[in-house]
């Protein structure tokens, strides 16, 4: 039964909403600029045009989802309680994927790069890997993320010429 | 003239042949993997290219594109699975060729296909770019204003039965441009006194978290969930694979084929998932031999590798010549085209044409090399399905963050490709489509800059003075009706199935 999908209406719905009015209660904040060469339409009218559409789509479809659930409730379907935490468990190699890569880009430029993608591609290896597998990829995970760390600094750095940042090794000289 | 032999000359340096060979290789490899795309390959590659030439670098991004579009038919045939979204419809009659016996034969058909059609895309890219570009040299400020107005109202027109939420999608990208410098008089906006966001946010920052991060979660996902698919590592392609008869016999349905993948490659945020599904549905409803669709027949895996690798040239008409890209690759191909200094628009064969002309040499090369590898080297791309995803996959991650650092040499940005990566993430999840996102991130500045102008221009210079804006605004009037028609109907009749579902599974 589809309506038991009211939810994924209504909460991006509410949550783009708020989004929007914290978006237009900001655009009075733009500097607007009236000197020689202004246009009629200042820099804020933009902003105010697309957080007013969102903000209606975002009601458009809250209220969408707020009938369906109505509709739902009215055939006989029982309300469904929102388990966030059980979603997240549900999901926890979402979740730590997520925090391993907020770690790593965090922490990169205080330990450099190097150290950071070795440690930040072996957590991954491990977390995109059934726990029951995890001993015989200890080994082969540990292989690809120092060859991975080491190899791509180089190349990138010496070769590319991309900045990567260098952070703790910076005492070896590099 | 002299364009053309600059651009031919940097595609035949032996560094660039090198490059495009193995652009195509990993490209195919990218293609043919589930889960991995022709986006991705394209996003992990772009740090490679920071410091090549611009035409060496384009013409490796093309190649990994034309590789990755190509490779998903692999993964079609052999696991039933589409490589890439490209390839959704050549698994109605590429698995059951497959489980006949015939996958040598199915991928040889594929794959000659999939040259054919690139070379009739490449063929009228060459052809329509520039008349395009003649015709947007008569574009102000009024029509670039209205051209992008025709483009987000396009969404509507793709976003199916979920309009509300394709429009949410846009309005967001379109709303994330806003951050940075405002055009016209460079006060800041929304910049939260970061230096780093003066510039706004950058568009391959934002494919990277939107394409790839993304796609790393949605693994992620599945890790616990048994692959329960077997890969059929016997395929032999005997000579070409099909016979000269056969060959002749589906031109005509590979030049249809073609020409709606080039088509539905120019409109603007459609990309080979919608045209392979369209021309199968065309090449079987007219065909003779409608009822042997979906039973294993040529023709139907002839239809959609020729539309989908014909829609690489079509997106790539709006993209060289109006900055507009048709698909997520090209988008990314855009921000790879920014990286090297290269503006695409109407004045593009002025200022970079031995670049445009690089490309086109490259794409040719690239479906050259394309054919050549997938023939004869069947083997190994077959046994590339079988690397290990959770070692592949943060290795992509690292390479995306280098992306992201390279593009202005800023750490800033990995920040907001995890960001982006997070929002895409909850996106997906909420059924909301993120193509159009990119879409209104980059026609939203197009359309604010000229709105403005016009703001300006009114009263002097009205609008009925502009009959390509009179044209555009009617064309999008018409656009916003029948879509929005067509969308009711079809929330209409997908709530009557429902019901009727629910008064069936009430009976029992």
């Amino acid at each position: 039964m589809k309506n038991k999908q009211y939810k994924l209406d209504i909460a991006p719905g509410v949550v783009l909403a708020l989004f929007s009015i914290l978006y237009l209660a900001r655009v009075p904040s733009i500097q607007e600029f009236t000197g020689l060469g202004s246009t009629p339409l200042t820099n804020r009218f933009v902003p105010y045009l697309w957080g007013s559409v969102l903000l209606l789509l975002s009601l458009w479809i809250t209220v969408r989802g707020l009938r369906k659930r109505k509709r739902y409730l009215a055939e006989g379907g029982k309300p469904q309680k929102t388990d966030i935490l059980g979603a997240l468990k549900e999901r926890w190699e979402v979740v730590a994927s997520f925090v391993a890569l907020a770690l790593y880009v965090g922490f990169m430029d205080l330990l450099g790069f190097v150290i950071t993608t070795i440690v930040y591609v072996f957590v991954q290896i491990l977390i995109l890997t059934p726990k029951e597998k995890w001993k015989k990829t200890y080994l082969p995970a540990v292989i690809v993320s120092v060859v991975s760390g080491i190899l791509l600094f180089y190349v990138f750095r010496y070769l590319l010429n991309v900045l990567l940042p260098v952070g703790l090794l910076s005492v070896f000289g590099l | 003239m002299s364009a053309i032999m600059q651009g031919l000359t940097a595609v035949i340096q032996p560094m660039t042949i090198v490059l495009v060979a193995i652009g195509v290789a990993v490209g195919i490899v990218f293609g043919s993997i589930p889960g991995l795309t022709a986006t991705m390959a394209i996003v992990m590659f772009l740090p490679v290219t920071y410091s090549m030439t611009a035409s060496e670098g384009i013409s490796m991004l093309m190649a990994l594109y034309i590789g990755g579009i190509s490779g998903g038919l692999i993964s079609a045939i052999l696991l039933n699975i589409p490589g890439t979204p490209s390839s959704v419809a050549t698994c109605f009659d590429g698995k059951p060729l497959a489980d006949k016996g015939q996958a040598g034969k199915a991928l040889a058909v594929g794959v000659i296909f999939s040259f054919l059609g690139t070379i009739i895309g490449i063929g009228l890219l060459v052809v329509l770019a520039p008349v395009l570009c003649d015709f947007a040299l008569k574009f102000q400020a009024y029509e670039y204003c209205a051209l992008a107005v025709f483009s987000l109202s396009m969404v509507i027109a793709l976003t199916g039965r979920d309009m509300p939420k394709g429009l949410i999608s846009a309005v967001m990208g379109a709303l994330l441009a806003t951050v940075g410098l405002a055009p016209i008089d460079s006060r800041p906006r929304f910049t939260f006194g970061l230096y780093q966001l003066n510039n706004g946010f950058a568009l391959v920052v934002l494919l990277i978290g939107l394409f790839a991060i993304s796609e790393v979660m949605k693994y992620a996902e599945t890790v616990r969930q048994k692959q329960d698919f077997t890969i059929r590592e016997n395929v032999k392609i005997k000579g070409v694979g099909i016979t000269f008869k056969e060959f002749i016999g589906q031109i005509p349905n590979a030049i249809v084929s073609a020409l709606i993948g080039v088509g539905i490659g120019i409109l603007p945020g459609i990309g080979g998932g919608v045209s392979c599904m369209i021309s199968y549905t065309v090449s079987k409803n007219t065909s003779k031999r409608r009822d042997l669709y979906g039973t294993g027949i040529i023709d139907g895996v002839v239809a959609s590798e020729t539309a989908n690798n014909g829609t690489i040239g079509g997106a790539m008409i709006p993209l060289l010549s109006l900055g507009i890209p048709g698909d997520a690759a090209t988008a990314m191909l855009l921000g790879g085209l920014q990286v090297h200094n290269v503006a695409p628009g109407p004045l593009i064969y002025q200022k970079s044409g031995d670049v445009v002309y690089a490309i086109f040499f490259a794409m040719v090369l690239a479906a050259i090399f394309m054919m050549l590898f997938m023939l004869l080297g069947m083997r190994f791309f077959v046994t590339v399905l079988k690397v290990p995803k959770n070692f592949l996959l943060p290795v992509v991650v690292v390479l995306c963050a280098i992306g992201a650092i390279g593009n202005a040499n800023m750490l800033f940005d990995t920040y907001t490709m995890v960001a982006f990566g997070l929002m895409s993430y909850l996106l997906i999840k909420s059924k909301i489509p993120t193509v159009p996102m990119i879409l209104g991130f980059i026609l939203g500045p197009t359309f604010e800059q000229n709105l403005r102008r016009v703001s300006q221009l009114a009263s002097s210079d009205p609008f009925w003075h502009h009959p390509i804006f009179c044209v555009l605004i009617a064309a999008t009037v018409l656009v916003v009706i029948f879509s929005v028609r067509a969308n009711i109907k079809d929330a209409k009749r997908a709530e009557a199935k429902e019901a009727a579902e629910l008064a069936e599974n009430g009976e029992q």
